[in-house]
């Protein structure tokens, strides 16, 4: 009986040993590997970006245009709400550079990143969003617990988001809201305003899932940012929050500790701070250059 | 066997027909329907990069929208909120709440032989003008919403409401733009960020700007309708989802049908004592919820445990890559393969074994000719179950292999992503795949299972009588 077990264990493991060989096949092109060659010829340099999600739309076209004049190519970049890339990076995924939505992400992240390349890239608004063409009418973030037309305000989760901690920032100065704030920015102990209680869906695992709420229709408002209303068809802006409702929305970038490109990563930043057509892009997606 | 061949075949081509006819119907549904804000005789481009209209003979191109601007120093120096122009002697507009200032420079209107001023140049432009806008307004601001009034002007400097505009500034070499600011503000510098920007951003909603060329320079790329955006739908789609969770599945399968069949085996024949324990290690991973199982995978195999580290400096750095997503979709699918299998071996009258061991016959004998075709229809379900399951992965996928396209996004997981990205179309097109996939292999395995089971029944029974297979009722 041992001596047949043995016979039918051999097929067998030559088998899985044949399929093992086809997984190491596959498995060459792995996110983890930059295939930079020693002398770090530009040909050969692949980056890995981690950015917050609404640059969705507007970095792989200036992304694209830094590969047409450099010959720099991206693994497939990850567009994550900031906290849980700052998670992942945590976590020890490969990154060459970090692009939050929030100074406190990137604080949070001050150990895996290079200090010195930090630098404040842009600037966006927080506005109220609604389907297009739905007819409703906003003027204060008060408005939105009182018009009753409003079923629903979707929000990013505050801890993961930096959309959804600005908007519960804006609802807090409307009184609507109170928290407390960790030392790393969590936020603990929300308390909602009964007449606003049961319309906030404070679920959002990134900006781009509350767009897509309001765009089809699930949640009838939104709090994204500006550029999220061109990046997304279907929705349109309702209100602008104002600038000192919540704390001022910059986008820090920095060249991720360790990075095996470190210099490639900080051409990239350079680039997309000061390059005409690049700056083109993103005011084209709403996104304002302050770096 | 042919027959049966034949068979499958058919159907598949069947299938294949009502999904492509599917398709057809889908393409002729495709895209918005936006028209060009439904103006007689204008026509915008598809990408609202370029207009054309029958009663000019200009028209507009490089069209392009700055939604915002920028009020960055350069060089230590302030220039104002400015907004870029496509190029040196592009046309500009900037739109306000109350105005729309439309800079049309000297060297252009006099090439075109344009007077600015004319009453009907200035309808018609603005016609133009609001198709072109609303084709690219995507949600924001749009001139048919703000209605202001119209400022034609070949000065390069206007001032409206206190804001001082100026039209083709240079601010780094050669790049050009429309400047906003306010004379009596204060003005940023590198340690005082002064009131100046932050008036003048709000001084205008947005601006745009474009190339005022004569009508036969200007290139209009019409939407495509039908074939042609299924075509450019099919085009423009990435594939590699699909190659991704083919690949990963195929792998897997073929791992979870030898290690499944063998545990099944090897359990039956085990005491009593060890085989609750394995059993229920080997059939764990169903019972827990796939995000749990991602996670464990991810303490194994990442940085965050003694043991994933230790992988890590052998070389063994799985997580986010593609094994990972191979190991995800064996580990939730084998215990389907596996119970199904040791269910069925139970179940085999095991005098037919004895009979056969009395005859001499080897275990390995035994397995592969007695054990595996009375239990084939077993087997073939539980492949069908553990392929589905392996397909259909999501949460310990993207726990444990991330979103990296190309190498671990499995279409599950490029359903999930595209969705939420607001790409539909992407997103229901894997569904229809995916539903496709599963529709043929669950067809295959039946169709294979159908023919090997052939022998149980009658050899000549008379036409219409029901056969004795199990599970059909007997006459």
């Amino acid at each position: 009986m041992k001596k047949s077990f043995k016979r039918f264990l051999i097929p067998a493991l030559c088998m899985a040993i044949v399929a093992a060989f086809a997984l190491a096949g596959c498995g060459g092109s792995q996110p983890a590997s930059s295939s930079a060659a020693d002398n770090g010829s530009a040909d050969a340099v692949e980056l890995n970006v981690f950015a917050a999600n609404s640059l969705q739309k507007a970095l792989p076209e200036v992304q694209a245009l830094y590969t047409e004049q450099t010959g720099v190519t991206f693994a497939d970049t990850q567009f994550e709400a900031s906290g849980t890339l700052v998670t992942k990076l945590q976590e020890g995924a490969t990154c060459d550079v970090l692009i939050t939505a929030s100074k406190k992400t990137m604080d949070n992240a001050a150990e895996n990143i290079d200090e010195a390349t930090r630098v404040d890239m842009f600037t966006n608004d927080l506005v109220v969003c609604v389907k297009e063409g739905a007819d409703i009418k906003v003027a204060s973030i008060e408005d939105l617990a009182t018009n009753d037309a409003i079923e629903s305000i979707a929000i990013g989760d505050p801890n993961v988001v930096p959309a959804g901690k600005y908007a519960v920032q804006c609802f807090e100065s409307a009184g609507l809201v109170t928290y407390d704030e960790a030392d790393d920015g969590t936020i603990e102990n929300v308390k909602w305003d009964p007449s606003i209680e049961g319309k906030i869906n404070a679920g959002a695992d990134k900006v781009g899932t509350v767009a897509s709420y309001v765009s089809e229709g699930t949640c009838t408002v939104g709090l994204v940012y500006t550029s999220d209303i061109f990046r997304y068809d279907g929705i349109e802006v309702a209100y602008t929050t104002p600038a000192d409702s919540h704390k001022t929305i910059l986008y820090p970038g920095a060249v991720v500790k360790d990075s095996a490109n470190a210099e490639a990563a900080a051409d990239f930043i350079k680039f997309c701070l000061e390059n005409a057509d690049a700056q083109k892009i993103f005011s084209e997606y709403g996104f304002e250059l302050v770096g | 066997m042919s027959q049966a061949l034949k068979r499958y075949i058919i159907v598949c081509g069947i299938t294949v027909a009502v999904f492509l006819i599917l398709a057809a119907l889908l393409a002729s549904a495709m895209g918005d329907g936006e028209d060009s804000a439904g103006i007689e005789g204008v026509q915008v481009s598809s990408d609202a990069s370029a207009v054309l209209s029958e009663g000019t003979d200009y028209g507009f191109d490089s069209f392009a929208r700055a939604n915002r601007g920028t009020a960055k120093l350069y060089s230590g120096d302030y220039y104002g909120y400015r907004y870029p122009l496509v190029s040196r002697d592009a046309v500009s507009v900037v739109v306000t709440d109350t105005t729309a200032i439309v800079f049309i420079p000297e060297s252009v209107s006099s090439a075109l032989g344009i007077d600015i001023q004319d009453k009907a140049f200035q309808s018609a432009f603005e016609e133009m003008l609001v198709a072109i806008d609303s084709a690219s307004a995507n949600g924001g601001q749009a001139l048919k919403k703000v209605e202001p009034a119209y400022l034609f002007t070949g000065e390069s400097e206007v001032t409206l409401d206190g804001f001082t505009f100026r039209y083709g500034q240079e601010v780094e070499e050669s790049v050009y733009y429309t400047t906003v600011f306010n004379e009596g503000l204060s003005v940023p510098t590198k340690s005082d960020p002064g009131d100046d920007a932050a008036a003048a951003k709000k001084a205008a909603l947005y601006a745009e700007s474009f190339k005022l060329l004569p009508a036969d320079q200007v290139n209009i790329t019409g939407k495509a309708v039908g074939l042609d955006a299924l075509a450019h739908f099919f085009s423009t789609l990435d594939w590699r989802p699909l190659w991704v969770s083919i690949k990963a599945t195929a792998i897997a399968m073929i791992f979870i049908f030898i290690l499944g069949l063998l545990a099944a085996w090897a359990t039956i024949r085990m005491s009593n004592r060890w085989k609750g324990i394995v059993d229920t290690i080997l059939t764990i991973p169903m019972v827990l919820p796939p995000t749990v199982c991602g996670f464990l995978l991810m303490l194994l195999f990442g940085p965050s445990t003694g043991f994933g580290r230790w992988l890590i400096a052998h070389g063994v750095d799985l997580v986010f890559t593609f094994p990972a997503v191979v190991i995800s979709c064996f580990v939730v699918a084998f215990p389907l393969m596996y119970r199904t299998a040791r269910g069925a071996f139970e179940s085999i009258d095991t005098n037919m074994l004895d009979a056969a061991r009395t005859l001499g016959w080897k275990e390995s004998r035994i397995f592969r000719t007695l054990m595996m075709p009375l239990t084939w229809p077993s087997i073939a379900a539980g492949t069908v179950l553990a392929f589905a399951r392996s397909m259909g992965e999501f949460g310990a996928t993207l726990f444990f292999a991330g979103n990296y396209a190309g190498v671990t996004q499995t279409i599950p997981i490029a359903i999930y992503f595209d969705w939420m990205a607001g790409d539909k179309d992407a997103a229901i097109f894997w569904v229809g795949v995916v539903i496709l996939i599963s529709f043929l292999v669950i067809l295959f395995v039946n169709t294979y299972s159908a023919r090997t089971q052939k022998w149980k029944k009658p050899a000549a029974g008379p036409a219409g009588r029901a056969d004795k297979s199990y599970g059909s009722e007997s006459r």
